[in-house]
């Protein structure tokens, strides 16, 4: 029975109040999510019966004591369990977004301790704030828990079927793209031909100077990593041999490849993305304009034409960097390099090198274009379609030459 | 999204308004209306020709009939607005170049944009955006305008100027027009005949006139839709939540 008359009281006071009594205007701003300072509260708890236990709180409960007040109520009512618990709000002058939370996690966990929490003597200005919250609804929800990672078996199966999608929006596009294309070489003079010469000078001599630079590089490396091995056996000449075959048949078009994929690919993808997030690919679609023939024919054919050009610049001037090493760092003459290059690298070697680069072409526009269609969202969006259109672009690149190599390697054999 | 059990029918040179509260597929079928989304069931008939059914998707000749207003504008950023008035005219027809630039001036004219021509999309405010987007819609003479939301994003008086267009091109072009939308200001200034759609039933509620549906209905939905409040909201201000 002693328990039935227990009363304790538990008090925490922070500075002392700075003015006087709440105003009517203060009052009626009490739900206003505004710390004050120099505010205290009170919490009174007293057993009324034998089931149910009355906490009083009295003052502000706001940002700086909320975390105080917490303990203070769960105190009580882990002293009580199975009780119905009362809190008293009738004191209560100022209750923030942190008061009112703090009355939420109470209501929580006395579901928890099988309580039953009620408020009573509600305020009117602070029964509105709280009314906007259905406790019930929220009690139970974790929301700032990290989200649940999904399994590795989820994730396997979840990267499969993003791959079987991808595959078969890749095979429906290039289906379309092709139709398209069709129709454009069926009827030339329908060819957006203003647009097509701004794409290819967009991708192709926007990117000269970033080609010259890495092929000359990427010559005159390959001519001082040779250098190193042929002169071991007085054949510095022969640098001559690797420089030309290596930059004509593969490093050439590779390179320049990957240089476009990383400009003009990314750029497609960024450019049509935007188009669809911005209603632009639906403008089109109400304007009975076929968008795939209208966005990614001249981009494809822009591609096509430009990679190639750019492959025999890059050829070039990847032959003249070896050139330039052996010059320097291998006592050969131009003309002695170049008349080895000449008797050496054939024109097929040139041929095989170019025809790559239109494959590569094709393939860096049609995948930049469907990158961009997939997009849906915003600009996180597109952000993640550009990413995508440069690495898949690279992935895809890099296996196609491969092919090519094999390729190459067993029509040579027969 | 799937909307069920709709069907209106549209009279020659009205204005009819669909609305509805936020996720109610006003959306949804404005896309199927116009042919931006394959339809599995039903049927969108113009003119007494069926324009679109389930595996039937608009042709080019039926898309010619309809003119649509985005809710972005949609305007094609790297054009000028005078470029983006005469790309379906360059596209869809044999104008000659002349004869496009003068359409472009005068429909250019029609929603107040004249001088404007040069102008690229990024530099219009949001208000003259949407109406160069209007003037491209109109540009190839549609039969129907579709609008999709057209005071979303826009000011109450660029809004109200927005509507006096619309009102102008119904009256004087006689162009049907339909717009998809939840501002009751607008539809109470512009439309003759309203539907609503209901959020939860994915389907029309009322159709009438606006200030019918406002003054002489008797669905709750309705009332508390053209009264602004949500229903089953009523007893929110009362503060008895749940055991608190």
């Amino acid at each position: 029975m002693k328990r039935f008359k227990e009363m304790f009281r538990f008090r925490w006071r922070t500075r002392a109040p700075r003015g006087e009594a709440t105003s009517a205007a203060e009052q009626r701003a009490l739900v206003a999510p505004t710390i004050r300072e120099g505010a205290d509260f009170s919490i009174t708890a007293e057993a009324k019966t034998f089931d149910e236990v009355r906490i009083s709180i009295s003052g502000k409960i706001f940002m700086e004591n909320a975390q105080l007040v917490l303990p203070a109520l769960l105190s009580v009512m882990e002293a009580h369990p199975l009780e119905n618990t009362v809190i008293d709000l009738a004191g209560v002058e100022y209750l923030d977004s942190s008061g009112a939370a703090v009355l939420m996690e109470a209501h929580r966990r006395a579901s928890r301790l099988n309580n039953v929490l009620r408020l009573s003597n509600v305020p009117s200005a602070i029964r509105t704030f709280l009314g906007m919250v259905d406790f019930e609804q929220f009690k139970d929800l974790g929301i700032l828990e990290p989200r649940e990672e999904p399994g590795v078996m989820v994730q396997i199966g979840d990267g499969a079927l993003e791959l079987s999608r991808d595959a078969r929006d890749m095979v429906t596009f290039i289906g379309a793209t092709v139709v398209a294309l069709l129709q454009d070489f069926s009827r030339p003079r329908k060819i957006r031909w203003d647009r097509l010469w701004k794409l290819l000078a967009q991708s192709g001599f926007d990117a000269v100077p970033i080609v010259t630079l890495l092929s000359f590089l990427m010559g005159a490396i390959l001519a001082f990593q040779s250098a190193i091995q042929f002169r071991k056996f007085g054949a510095n000449i022969f640098v001559a041999d690797l420089v030309s075959v290596a930059i004509c048949l593969e490093m050439g078009p590779l390179l320049t490849s990957l240089i476009v994929a990383g400009r003009s690919g990314a750029a497609y993808a960024a450019h049509i993305g935007t188009m669809q997030v911005n209603e632009e690919v639906d403008a089109l679609r109400a304007l009975a304009i076929d968008p795939i023939r209208f966005l990614v024919s001249p981009r494809l054919i822009a591609c096509a034409i430009a990679l190639p050009c750019l492959t025999v610049f890059a050829d070039l001037v990847g032959v003249l960097g070896g050139c330039v090493v052996a010059t320097f760092s291998l006592d050969l003459t131009p003309q002695a390099f170049f008349n080895q290059v000449h008797k050496v690298l054939e024109v097929s070697d040139i041929a095989k090198g170019l025809i790559k680069s239109v494959v590569f072409g094709v393939e860096i526009a049609v995948i930049g274009c469907m990158k961009g269609f997939q997009v849906r969202g915003g600009a996180e969006s597109v952000g993640h379609a550009t990413t995508s259109a440069v690495v898949t672009g690279i992935f895809v690149l890099t296996v196609t030459d491969a092919i090519f190599a094999i390729l190459y390697y067993y029509l040579a054999v027969l | 999204m799937v909307i069920e059990n709709v069907s209106f029918d549209v009279l020659e040179g009205e204005v009819f308004a669909i609305l509805g509260r936020s996720g109610c597929g006003k959306s949804t079928l404005f896309k199927a209306m116009t042919g931006l989304l394959a339809i599995r069931n039903g049927e969108v008939v113009i003119e007494d020709e069926v324009v679109a059914s389930a595996g039937k998707a608009f042709s080019e000749e039926a898309l010619k009939r309809i003119g649509i207003l985005f809710q972005s504008g949609a305007l094609f950023s790297s054009m000028t607005v005078a470029e983006n008035v005469a790309f379906p005219l360059r596209q869809r027809t044999t104008l000659s170049e002349p004869i496009i630039e003068q359409v472009v001036t005068l429909k250019l004219a029609e929603v107040g944009l004249a001088g404007k021509e040069r102008f690229l999309p990024a530099e219009l405010s949001g208000g003259m955006q949407k109406r160069a987007a209007l003037a491209r819609a109109m540009s190839l003479d549609p039969r129907i305008l579709f609008f999709d939301e057209p005071s979303s994003g826009l000011d109450p008086i660029t809004s109200a100027e927005l509507d006096r267009t619309i009102c102008t091109i119904n009256q004087t072009l006689g162009t049907t027009i339909v717009i998809v939308t939840h501002e009751l200001a607008s539809i109470f200034a512009v439309a003759d005949r309203v539907v609503l759609l209901d959020a939860g039933e994915k389907t029309i509620i009322a159709e009438g006139s606006p200030a019918e549906l406002r003054d002489l209905s008797q669905d709750e939905r309705v009332r508390d839709f053209f009264h602004r409040v949500p229903a089953g909201d009523e007893g929110r201000a009362a503060g008895d939540r749940g055991a608190l």
